[in-house]
């Protein structure tokens, strides 16, 4: 189990993390949201040792992390952190034997992820031949090259298109099944929504929101609703208690204020003809990432 | 921990080695050493008449100058055979005097045969005591010029000395030239041995070169190696598995072994150059590099030799830890800085501090007992390429390398100790934003 008590940073007078606490346990998958600068790549870099906290502690099954359980972690950096003279073969060999791992068997698992993601002819091809999102394809590749207990991936996403992105999806969701615990970043609010039952959003290093995705999603009180038929924006717009419409090709998306609303909202839809679609939703992690952020922004 | 260091310091070693650049690297230095060794057996392989000597035709209308010359010339030939080659058994002269009774005319119908030919007309005038011209073919040598322009001036004060009724034998005796008896105090001294110590004063940093190379190479790799993980951010995946401190080590480590791989390759390449030189018989061509081995021979042959038994272990000694020291501050530099450009401008110091070094070692020579150079040969960085060449030439003895060696080591100390904290802190910094305060904060902590 990973936990992070009341972890503070400071750079010299800057604070970078404020009392950020989270825990994640053994096959669960956690997001840690935030805009550029909140903090997220400093609370890796914190979890990785790679800089010490100012302030809290940070542990690994109750254990302070340090070199004697980098072996069991994984880490994937925002930047590519390869070394683009050597090939996939030589840079696996060197990324796996620092993790502890034998030459052996360091070829056969990266043979076997080479070939699940589609890369295997690129083994002995050098880093700086290969295109950016292959790049992070072995990137991740090698992250996970010694099946870690804790995997950290920090913006793991980018440069990924929409099948590659389904191809980590999947690997990472397989993985949280065998239980590694797995905490990463996005600005990719879908991504996290696709596969992520916890998260924390922070901003300017401090936690806004955090817990369970479902519950989150539950006690956000604005939800939203999808209306199709013969009405218009004006109709919508002039019902008490919502915010705004939304026009789409041929639905409206209306935002209410809470859940009491879509009473009002059916009762008034319900007298206008053709209705073909009345669905209330829960809002967007986006939605909600936006709200909290922009509402922390107004503090 | 032990396992990940020997890693990488293999991995640092081999990313050095494994590469077709250090074969071909190799192979040219090899090519050059070994053709710069047997350049002599090179250069007559190509052809040429190495040991002809030049006719000199003299038309003495005076009739009394030509045997004066003649002596002269063989004197003033010797002279600059001794100051050339350092060889004091060579008897025989460049020149063929030849005495020429025809017409000025008629002998310069010799020189349409022999090109390389000097005509010398002598006329006797009241005005000067020796009336010279010289006909050529084309423009003439140097050297010849100059031996002969010599035994010109000589003849000339020798016939002026003539006419105060000297004898011939005596004036012979006065265009020789001065033989000095030499006497030393102290035991197993000779002449020989004080003519090769002044040489191998000037030889010895030429021998010593290959040092300040390797420095170059090692400070220029141990940079680019760090700058290239830290730029990568590789450093990041690394530096989350091993510490700052075996990481550095790694560097140091796989640094030094590839100089002294690299050192030890030019010693075989030497070798393999001397075994060509004695396989063809180069030594006894002359020129200039067997000249250098006679020089070593007659050391090593004389008392200095002796005196090797220690100078070699204990500059190898000071040269490998001199080395460690380079690496080490190479290590520390190469970890503040964020690109390969900065890292370059960062490394000029460096490379002066090591050239100083070798400047002074080859003045120390020129301004022996020098204390100013003295106190250099103590100080770490400078030690290894000075020192040495002091301790040869007795300006400094046993006790002052033992010094020096002992601030080596307590530099590198110090180095580790504090550079290390530095290094801690570089090798993650990626901005050069508020760097200097960076660092020193890393040294208070």
């Amino acid at each position: 189990m990973l936990k992070v008590e009341n972890v503070t940073k400071y750079y010299g007078d800057f604070l970078a993390v404020d009392n950020l606490s989270f825990l994640v346990k053994p096959g669960e998958i956690f997001g840690l949201l935030g805009v550029n600068g909140a903090g997220k790549t400093t609370t890796f870099r914190m979890i990785m040792g790679l800089l010490d906290c100012s302030e809290g502690k940070i542990t690994l099954d109750n254990k302070p992390i340090d070199y004697s359980v980098t072996d069991k972690i994984g880490f994937l950096t925002e930047e590519r952190s390869l070394l683009t003279k050597l090939t996939v073969r030589q840079q696996a060999i060197f990324y796996g034997r620092l993790k502890g791992m034998n030459e052996k068997d360091i070829l056969k698992r990266l043979d076997e992820l080479l070939e699940k993601f589609g890369v295997l002819e690129y083994k002995d091809k050098k880093i700086k031949e290969l295109s950016k999102g292959n790049q992070q394809k072995i990137q991740f590749i090698l992250a996970i090259i010694n099946k870690p207990k804790l995997l950290i991936l920090d913006e793991p996403f980018s440069g990924l298109d929409p099948f590659n992105v389904e191809l980590f999806k999947n690997e990472i969701t397989e993985m949280s099944k065998e239980g590694s615990m797995i905490i990463f970043s996005s600005h990719r609010m879908e991504h996290v929504e696709l596969f992520c039952k916890k998260l924390a959003i922070i901003m300017k290093g401090k936690t806004v929101l955090s817990g369970d995705l479902k519950e989150i999603k539950e006690q956000y009180r604005k939800k939203n609703i999808f209306v199709k038929g013969d009405l218009t924006k004006k109709d919508l717009l002039d019902i008490d208690g919502v915010i705004d419409v939304v026009e789409h090709a041929d639905e409206y998306e209306v935002k209410i204020e809470n859940i009491d609303v879509s009473q009002r909202v059916f009762k008034e839809v319900s007298k206008h003809k053709n209705i073909m679609k009345f669905v209330v939703e829960e809002p967007s992690l986006n939605e909600i990432f936006i709200a909290k952020v922009g509402e922390s922004y107004d503090k | 921990m032990i396992n990940k260091l020997g890693f990488l310091t293999n991995i640092s070693l081999m990313r050095k080695i494994k590469t077709k650049w250090f074969l071909l690297a190799n192979l040219l230095i090899a090519f050059i050493i070994i053709a710069g060794l047997n350049i002599d057996t090179i250069i007559t392989s190509f052809g040429g008449d190495f040991n002809k000597k030049t006719n000199v035709y003299v038309i003495d209308k005076s009739n009394q100058i030509y045997n004066v010359f003649k002596s002269n010339v063989d004197s003033a030939s010797l002279l600059g055979q001794m100051s050339d080659n350092f060889d004091t058994d060579q008897k025989e002269s460049d020149f063929v005097i030849k005495k020429y009774n025809k017409s000025e005319n008629e002998a310069k119908k010799i020189l349409a045969e022999d090109e390389d030919a000097i005509i010398l007309v002598f006329n006797s005038t009241d005005n000067s005591v020796l009336d010279v011209k010289m006909i050529t073919q084309s423009y003439l040598n140097a050297s010849k010029f100059q031996i002969l322009n010599t035994a010109l001036n000589n003849t000339k004060k020798i016939l002026m000395i003539e006419k105060f009724n000297i004898s011939p034998d005596d004036l012979l005796k006065i265009s020789e030239p001065v033989e000095i008896k030499r006497e030393y105090l102290e035991k197993d001294m000779s002449q020989k041995g004080e003519n090769n110590e002044q040489i191998f004063g000037f030889l010895f940093p030429v021998l010593i070169l290959p040092f300040f190379m390797l420095t170059l190479f090692l400070v220029q790799m141990i940079g680019a190696e760090v700058n290239d993980e830290k730029t990568t951010r590789g450093m990041e995946i690394i530096i989350s598995n091993v510490s700052p401190k075996v990481h550095f080590f790694s560097k140091v480590i796989a640094g030094n072994v590839f100089v002294l791989i690299q050192g030890g390759l030019l010693f075989v390449y030497a070798l393999i150059g001397l075994f060509f030189r004695f396989l063809v018989g180069g030594d006894k061509l002359g020129g200039v590099t067997s000249e250098i081995f006679d020089v070593l021979k007659d050391v090593l042959a004389g008392g200095i030799g002796d005196k090797l038994i220690y100078i070699i272990p204990i500059t190898l000694l000071l040269m490998i830890i001199t080395f460690i020291s380079y690496s080490l501050l190479a290590g520390i530099l190469a970890s503040m800085t964020t690109n390969i450009e900065d890292f370059q401008q960062l490394q000029t110091p460096i490379i002066i501090i090591s050239l100083v070094g070798y400047y002074l070692a080859t003045m120390s020579t020129v301004f022996p007992g020098s204390l100013f150079i003295q106190i250099f040969a103590y100080v770490p960085f400078i030690s290894a390429i000075l020192a040495p060449s002091l301790l040869f030439v007795d300006q400094i003895g046993i006790f002052d390398i033992i010094i020096a060696i002992i601030l080596v080591i307590i530099t590198n100390l110090l180095l580790i100790k504090y550079g290390l904290r530095i290094y801690k802190v570089g090798i993650l910094n990626y901005s050069s934003k508020g760097l200097w305060k960076k660092m020193f904060k890393a040294l208070k902590n």
